[in-house]
């Protein structure tokens, strides 16, 4: 590794100041701290720092995404198969869904990486690690089936508009793999909006997903009609393992929670948010289920268990909501901040006739609202001392 | 007394502990003092090179408040003065002459000490030339001596890493350190403070009030104990005073003289056989490390690691300092370093979950361990900050220097030294600590 090492060095000069390609600077300091940690020093008191910096945190999440990669590679796989009446077996599965994930992946890296590199240029600073995260997140919460132009677009949606031009990663007032999430949801409705399911390699296939089955049927019972449903297993158990169709990342709640441990343990997400998020839904669809006899509409009768396993809601409150950035920043704040995406995405899946799914949308809400909430936890801080300092 | 058990924090697990044991230094031949280390003074000579002073007589003033002088912490000749930009005085170094004539002033019976008085003892403190060993909160300050504190604060043990052992520097001086703490507390109104993390021999000292706080650094800050027990707030002053140098007040009313008796830490990772050292200070710091180096490019910090000021081996210690750490200066790149969950290094954040590699003390060099980056909010400052403090706030604050809103989030409470785990654990690789010192500053200019 030392002829490496020495290349590099010889290279570096064309990079740095009054070198030929000294406006590509941020792209080889990002190449060269890639390879090799940075030889930076502590220039003033505390002489010594954790080995902790944002490339080790973003590699956490990374890691905590890559099980369900694996799964969502064999669950691709295993979808198409029941819908072509095949069988196949587990490595060929798994093969079906690597070919489908790679092409989204590489589209997602390449555009989003292109901007992140373009920006750090212009404003000539290191390029970010966030954009790790960001790109390893969007394929994870796209259909297997969508058009990889459509990944590019909404990449760069997500990547410029809600991130780089509030100033990049630690600005961002929104989390930016779901701003192009939303982006794809609003811009290509009929494609992504979760009343149909995604399977591929079948032409003109369709069916309708969990959570649009109560969604189309008026003065029903939930759970039976879930329960009745022929087509896919929507059981309770089936859901909470994943065998069931839906985007890339989101559909193994087991998987989930055990990364949802690993995030707790390492402590680079907040289990506050996530604790919170589920109070928030479990309460939220109780007193829906008390309104349930009022009402003739079917998904107020939904249990809460059943709403914990359905859509994105698990995937949406480990990985999206908890982005240290765009969440709440107090810890009072982070309870508030949790329950209400719970509550939100509640309100939005029973009570708001035209999305079967409301989680991202309560994430987006809530992104936009955690300044607020952490105004009024700060106020009371300011406060509580006020009322000391005035003795 | 009050038991107070703090959470929040960090001991970082740095190798070369120095050893509870006291061993004799090798005589210094100079000693210095650094009038450019005392914030918010304006310093004025009262010798030039070549003069002979003795222990304890003054060798400056402050020309905004003439009455405070600094005394010689040896007897000698002035070597040198060395001047900085501006001509700043950075250094008077002085020659020691091994008499050590010392100037003797009025001295007191161990029993008549605690009905001296605030006025006496305040005398006695400025005309022994020693008044700057008081420091006050806010702004961690010499303080105006016609304005008596509210309160007196001596923290009885140090948590910062590689620190001295202070019930093993105090336990042969326990009738000094009683006789200072005395002459003290009778400067205040309110009550003298006195922290210890247990029982122990320091445990039995009368005329203040004694706290037990356990817990990780920064729990022996005097900050984080004021905090807890009296906390500061708009108008109020607590002084406070190093438990070693309340010793040495302590001999100036049993002697008459200046006892420049400083018990010292050599430690850190590259030192061969850590341990505490008998000096005096502003010892030069080649008497302590003489011969205690491996070898390799080193770092030299009057101070411990987390507050020192980077020196070498031709400095002296500082004047509130009684550690020197050493650590090692890494050009070395890891391959691929940030790809591996588990290096040998700890890491704050994940060494309280996992990957703790035992309780094995690390080699922690002077490398930044990744760059600076915009805050990423993973509460790696709340989790070290053991203060009702609401950090990121009062980053932001400053950053925008809106001096009301750092007011009211409570700055004048906080104190450089007590943020410092904050910049060590932070992974965006902020300066929290400079940054709280920029806003107290600005707060201080604004009055």
């Amino acid at each position: 590794m030392k002829a490496l090492r020495n290349l590099m060095d010889k290279m570096a000069p064309v990079f740095e100041e009054g070198g030929a390609l000294e406006k590509l600077y941020p792209l080889w300091e990002a190449v060269d701290v890639g390879i090799y940690n940075t030889n930076k020093k502590t220039g003033q008191a505390p002489h010594i720092r954790d080995s902790v910096d944002i490339k080790r945190v973003m590699i956490l999440v990374v890691f905590a995404l890559l099980p369900l990669y694996m799964f969502g590679a064999i669950n691709i796989g295993v979808q198409s198969s029941i819908a072509q009446n095949i069988t196949r077996t587990w490595n060929e599965n798994f093969l079906v869904g690597f070919n489908l994930i790679i092409p989204i992946f590489l589209v997602t890296f390449i555009t989003g990486g292109f901007w992140e590199v373009l920006f750090a240029s212009v404003r000539k600073h290191d390029v970010n690690e966030g954009f790790f995260v960001t790109g390893f997140l969007i394929p994870l919460i796209v259909p297997a089936s969508i058009p990889l132009w459509q990944v590019a677009i909404a990449t760069s949606f997500g990547v410029v508009i809600g991130k780089e031009i509030f100033g990049g990663t630690g600005y961002n007032i929104f989390n930016p793999a779901l701003t192009a999430r939303a982006f794809i949801f609003f811009a290509y409705p009929g494609a992504i909006s979760g009343d149909k399911v995604w399977v591929s390699g079948v032409d003109g296939y369709s069916g309708a997903t969990g959570l649009s089955i109560p969604a189309a049927v008026e003065g029903g019972n939930a759970k039976q009609l879930l329960d009745s449903f022929s087509q896919f297993d929507f059981s309770w158990w089936n859901m909470f393992i994943g065998w069931i169709p839906g985007s890339i990342g989101e559909t193994s709640k087991i998987l989930i929670l055990l990364s949802a441990g690993f995030l707790i343990f390492t402590k680079v997400a907040s289990w506050r948010i996530m604790i919170g998020g589920v109070l928030g839904l479990v309460a939220t669809a109780w007193l829906t289920n008390g309104l349930a006899s009022y009402s003739d509409n079917t998904m107020l009768s939904l249990p809460a268990e059943y709403h914990l396993v359905m859509g994105g809601f698990l995937f949406g409150i480990v990985f999206m909501a908890t982005d240290p950035v765009s969440a709440s920043q107090t810890n009072k704040g982070r309870w508030i901040y949790g329950i209400l995406i719970g509550v939100m995405t509640i309100i939005i899946r029973s009570i708001n006739p035209a999305y079967p799914e409301g989680t991202m949308l309560a994430i987006l809400f809530l992104n936009a609202f955690s300044p607020l909430i952490d105004y009024y936890v700060i106020k009371g801080n300011i406060k509580k001392r006020m009322a000391r300092y005035a003795k | 007394m009050t038991k107070l058990r703090i959470k929040k924090g960090y001991n970082i697990r740095i190798a070369g502990l120095p050893a509870d044991e006291i061993i004799v230094g090798n005589a210094p031949s100079h000693i210095s003092i650094q009038p450019s280390t005392f914030k918010s003074i304006k310093p004025k000579l009262l010798v030039k090179e070549g003069d002979s002073i003795q222990l304890g007589a003054p060798l400056f003033f402050n020309k905004n408040n003439p009455k405070i002088k600094w005394a010689s912490p040896g007897s000698g000749t002035i070597k040198s003065i060395q001047f900085g930009p501006r001509r700043v005085i950075d250094n008077i170094i002085i020659e020691l002459d091994h008499v050590e004539e010392k100037l003797v002033g009025q001295s007191f019976d161990f029993e008549s000490i605690q009905s001296l008085g605030a006025k006496v003892v305040i005398d006695r403190i400025i005309d022994g030339n020693l008044f700057p060993m008081i420091r006050q909160r806010p702004f961690n300050k010499i303080p105006d001596p016609e304005r008596l504190p509210d309160a007196i604060f001596i923290s009885g043990f140090n948590t910062a890493p590689l620190t001295v052992n202070l019930e093993l520097a105090l336990s042969e001086r326990l009738d000094s350190f009683q006789a200072g703490i005395d002459a003290l507390s009778q400067l205040t109104k309110g009550k003298t403070y006195f922290s210890l993390p247990g029982e122990s021999v320091l445990s039995h000292m009368n005329n203040c009030e004694i706290n037990h706080i356990s817990g990780p650094h920064p729990a022996g800050n005097v900050g984080i104990q004021i905090h807890h027990i009296s906390p500061l707030k708009p108008g109020k002053i607590i002084w406070t005073i190093d438990a070693q140098h309340v010793a040495t007040i302590g001999d100036l009313f049993l002697t008459g003289s200046y006892n420049p008796e400083l018990i010292v830490t050599v430690a850190g990772p590259i030192v061969d056989s850590p341990t505490h050292i008998k000096s005096r200070m502003g010892s030069s710091i080649n008497s302590l490390i003489y011969n205690k180096l491996k070898d390799g490019q080193s770092r030299v910090i009057s101070g411990d690691v987390l507050m020192g000021v980077q020196s070498s081996s031709d400095g002296f210690i500082g004047f509130y300092d009684s550690t020197i750490t050493v650590i090692p200066e890494s050009d070395e790149r890891e391959f691929l370093g940030w790809l591996k969950p588990g290096s040998s290094q700890t890491r704050y954040t994940l060494t309280n979950a996992f990957l703790n590699n035992g309780n094995q003390p690390f080699s922690f060099d002077s490398s930044l361990n990744g760059g600076i980056r915009a805050l990423v909010p993973i509460d790696a400052w709340e989790n070290v900050l053991p203060m009702d403090i609401m950090p990121i706030a009062l980053f932001r604050s400053i950053i925008a220097k809106d001096i009301e809103e750092m007011e009211q989030l409570g700055i004048i409470e906080c104190d450089p030294e007590d943020f410092a785990l904050c910049s060590f654990a932070c992974p965006s690789k902020i300066e929290l600590s400079a940054i709280i010192q920029s806003g107290l500053d600005m707060v201080e200019a604004e009055g």
